[in-house]
């Protein structure tokens, strides 16, 4: 019983951890339009 | 019939990159003499050598300079790219010009630093990769770059790394598209650093499937293909502009060897006009003419692709 309150602990920490560092993660997004185009050298 | 007046052009070697510089300098109205590495001593009368031949290139290059000829070598083997260099000394005294790496990669992807710098305020990172391979000694390079040791500029220090680590997927342009690129044993990073001095970070990357990677450490299980198909280039610069971080990414796509001829056949176009000076260089560097050099390949159908993104 007490092995599974530890593990029922433990997962609920490493999930408010997680919450946390997605939260405070910066969302970076990856471009979603454009491409490659031919270009002519300009002196 | 050759005009006398003409520079007369050598070339090493008989595989596609040869053959590739060869019909470019034909095109512009000139008469390269093609031989095998076993007779190159009969080039030793001309005035520029392309040494078209797969690696090492040193020893020969040594023997061309001493006999006053100047060397336009396509080797990417690092170890040789680093005697080449080594050898400022000999071409200095000897009073010839010797460019290092003028290919592909290295080869163009440093005409396209020096061109695209100039968009910037002031670079700090470049981070290149190939995909594809030219002829059958280029795919032999290949084939040993993965299973020896990478070396890259970071911060200031070179940091040596197993080749066939770090993948990335990379974005070539249309039709070859995203590949994985790993770390290989490239001279690339040693050839931009002289190029840009200021530069802190410098890799370089090569496209390579599981199977080239497993294989990496064993003989080739298999004899080389005559030429490798569809290749690309892929150069992304890193640095300020206006004050504020700017990236950009330039490439092209097309066979290697057709790349690495033009490039060597260019090169040697402007070492024969005499307009660079003794020593030993690599292009993107400030003595030789970058900028005429990459209009020559532009104009020998080789085309730029720009990556816009938003």
């Amino acid at each position: 019983m007490k092995f599974i309150r530890q593990a029922f602990f433990a997962i609920s920490l490493g999930s408010m951890v997680a919450v946390v560092l997605r939260r405070r993660t910066k969302v970076v997004v990856a471009p979603q339009q454009g491409g490659w185009r031919e270009v002519t050298p300009q002196r | 019939m050759n005009n006398p007046s003409a520079p007369q052009i050598g070339i090493v070697g008989t595989g596609v990159t040869s053959s590739r510089a060869a019909s470019v300098l034909h095109t512009l109205g000139h008469m390269p003499r093609v031989e095998k590495l076993g007779s190159a001593s009969s080039l030793f009368d001309c005035d520029v050598v392309i040494l078209a031949h797969g690696a090492p290139h040193d020893a020969l290059a040594s023997a061309f300079v001493a006999q006053g000829v100047a060397v336009v070598s396509t080797s990417d083997n690092l170890a040789d790219v680093l005697a080449l260099i080594d050898g400022q000394d000999r071409a200095v005294a000897r009073g010839v010009p010797v460019v290092a790496g003028a290919a592909c990669l290295p080869g163009l992807s440093g005409l396209l630093v020096a061109h695209v710098s100039r968009a910037f305020e002031s670079i700090d990172e470049v981070h290149n990769a190939v995909h594809g391979t030219g002829g059958p000694m280029c795919a032999v390079q290949h084939h040993d770059s993965l299973a020896g040791t990478s070396i890259g500029w970071h911060d200031g220090e070179w940091l040596q790394r197993p080749a066939g680590s770090g993948r990335e997927l990379c974005w070539f342009p249309d039709p070859i598209g995203a590949r994985d690129c790993y770390r290989f044993a490239s001279p690339e990073p040693v050839l931009l650093q002289r190029a840009q001095p200021g530069l802190q970070r410098i890799t370089s990357r090569v496209s390579a499937t599981r199977r080239d990677r497993l294989t990496s450490r064993l003989p080739m299980l298999r004899k080389p293909h005559a030429e490798g198909l569809d290749g690309g280039l892929r150069v992304e610069v890193r640095g300020r502009r206006d004050g504020r971080r700017h990236v950009e990414i330039v490439g092209v796509a097309d066979r290697v060897a057709t790349v690495a001829g033009t490039v060597a056949a260019h090169t040697a176009l402007a070492l024969s006009r005499g307009i660079v000076i003794p020593g030993v260089h690599n292009l993107g560097e400030a003595t030789m003419p970058n900028a005429d050099i990459l209009d020559g390949v532009t104009s020998s159908g080789i085309t730029l692709h720009q990556f816009i993104g938003r």
